[in-house]
């Protein structure tokens, strides 16, 4: 028998709830949070991966410190592996930077963070729900002005801003909205809409990006091309195409309540039942009755009250279980069978089962 | 390299002639496999001498000092070329699938517009956000453009009074730009 402590650090930081911008938000029936990153680079310096050790990127930090006021300083070095994972679920740092990073700045509603020598040397991201992904960007821009004026960026007249990966060079813009698209899912769209979408630069992927898997039937919408454009292109681009396929979601989910209401009431009833009644829930599991429960409540098909589609989405992930378990003693074997019984119990809880 | 001493009566040592071949050295394997049949002194003396093939050119020892002694020829012809700021080659980078250091996109001029117009979706040009820094110097870069074009035009024209006045404002322009670092 082992005692498990991982979550020591983030806890302690209060990294082990919600993320206040996602606490406030009002839930939308198909777009989730959005996301604005930045990525930005020192002159004359080598890229992180080239880097050997972190002096050369040391006095940058301390330049950038000056105007970085009401943010926390989080040190990759000094988290376990299952603090990293949290800030990763929580979507304040990718899953790239819990290997290599060096530090990350989070703002204190944890909206903003920015990541230092992930594959560049700053990654600024905002996020948000709700919110005009134009207001993200301005956000995120009004930061990169902050920190341009303390830090010489590597800028190019003809490329831009410069990056590590040639796929990041020019505006360094990354613009993403998560969006909920279980209709189109079971009409089998998803396919045909993403070819489509690559050829506009567009690109539909799983929630914690590249190569992920998707979950719940969540996507990532973000654009793909970051050249040739302005920054308020690619935005607009963003939000049009989202604004196109939250309608087509739309449009299939009328045809799935006059075409297929009985199915449809019948695998959200099925869900509901599962989530509120299993003693054992995998993660894709949980995920998928979580999407019809929300695919119901859209409906007006189930009323649930304090139900929160996204923020429970959240708590059913590996690290926020895990941390739930932090204080019982449970044998490293049998960790996964562990997980699975607190994720259940964590269902039948907030649906008010036994 | 292998040798086997053994008597002979009808071989004489292949490298003085004279003294009877004791031994035999072979060296090399397959398709470059040499052998010898010295006399005991002239064996001892090719150890050190380390006779090997008559054609010495594989020498990696020598091949490597001559190419030192011309480091001309060693970087344009033997070495790729090497960003000077971060030490990637075109190799690495189409390796890594990433650039060094900001440096290398120029070191790489040809190369790098290249790797960018095919991921860029043929996109060669950055249309967006300038950083206020390199906006000024930007636009005194611009400013001078026209000038040096406007000044050519009037010296063609053979109007050299006017052509004084923007020769003038060239270097006005060129000195601020220094005080300013540009």
């Amino acid at each position: 028998m082992k005692s498990r402590r991982w979550n020591r650090q983030v806890m302690m930081m209060g990294y082990d709830h919600i993320s206040p911008w996602m606490q406030e938000s009002e839930e939308l029936p198909v777009e989730m949070s959005a996301r604005v990153r930045l990525a930005r680079n020192v002159s004359h310096l080598p890229f992180p991966y080239m880097m050997k050790g972190n002096d050369a990127i040391a006095p940058v930090l301390e330049k950038l410190e000056k105007t970085l006021t009401g943010y926390r300083r989080v040190e990759m070095s000094g988290l376990q592996f299952e603090d990293k994972a949290l800030l990763v679920e929580k979507h304040l740092v990718s899953p790239l930077f819990t290997k290599q990073g060096l530090l990350s700045y989070i703002s204190e509603d944890e909206s903003v963070s920015i990541m230092v020598n992930e594959e560049d040397h700053l990654r600024i991201q905002t996020m948000g729900v709700g919110l005009p992904m134009m207001d993200l960007y301005r956000k995120a821009d009004a930061i990169d002005d902050m920190l341009e004026s303390e830090v010489d960026y590597a800028f190019d007249e003809k490329y831009g801003y410069l990056t590590a990966c040639p796929t990041n060079v020019g505006t360094g813009l990354r613009a993403s909205v998560m969006l909920h698209l279980p209709a189109l899912t079971f009409g089998s769209r998803i396919q045909p809409l993403s070819a489509n979408l690559s050829r506009f630069g567009f690109t539909l992927r799983g929630i914690y990006g590249e190569g992920s898997v998707p979950l719940g039937h969540i996507y990532q919408l973000s654009n793909q091309l970051t050249l040739g454009q302005t920054e308020e292109e690619i935005i607009n681009n963003l939000d049009e195409l989202k604004e196109r396929i939250v309608e087509e979601e739309m449009e299939m989910r009328s045809w799935l309540e006059s075409e297929h209401l009985l199915e449809v009431k019948d695998s959200v009833y099925r869900s509901y039942g599962l989530l509120k009644h299993a003693y054992r829930m995998p993660l894709k599991e949980a995920a998928k009755c979580l999407s019809d429960l929300k695919l119901g409540t859209d409906l007006n098909l189930i009323e649930l009250e304090g139900f929160q589609f996204q923020k429970w989405i959240q708590l059913i992930q590996p690290a926020f279980i895990k941390m739930r378990l932090n204080e019982k003693d449970i044998e490293i074997t049998s960790l996964e069978h562990a997980v699975e019984e607190e994720r259940a119990a964590l269902m039948r809880q907030l649906l008010g089962g036994e | 390299m292998s040798f086997s001493t053994q008597r002979s009566d009808e071989m004489k040592c292949e490298s003085c002639n004279e003294r009877e071949a004791t031994i035999h050295i072979s060296k090399g394997n397959g398709f470059e496999k040499t052998e010898k049949f010295l006399c005991e002194q002239c064996a001892n003396a090719s150890f050190e001498n380390d006779f090997s093939y008559p054609d010495d050119s594989f020498n990696i020892q020598k091949l490597l000092k001559s190419l030192s002694e011309h480091p001309s020829l060693q970087q344009t012809k033997r070495r790729p070329k090497q960003c000077a700021t971060c030490g990637s080659t075109i190799n690495t980078i189409v390796q890594m699938g990433k650039f060094g250091c900001p440096d290398c996109y120029t070191t790489f001029g040809s190369q790098a517009a290249d790797i960018i117009s095919r991921v860029q979706a043929h996109q060669s040009e950055h249309v967006g956000k300038v950083p206020v820094k390199a906006r000024a110097q930007l636009k005194t870069k611009k400013q001078l453009e026209q000038l040096k074009g406007e000044l050519a035009k009037l010296v063609e024209a053979q109007e050299f009074e006017e052509a004084a006045v923007v020769r003038d404002e060239i270097k006005a322009l060129e000195q601020a730009g220094d005080d300013d670092g540009i």
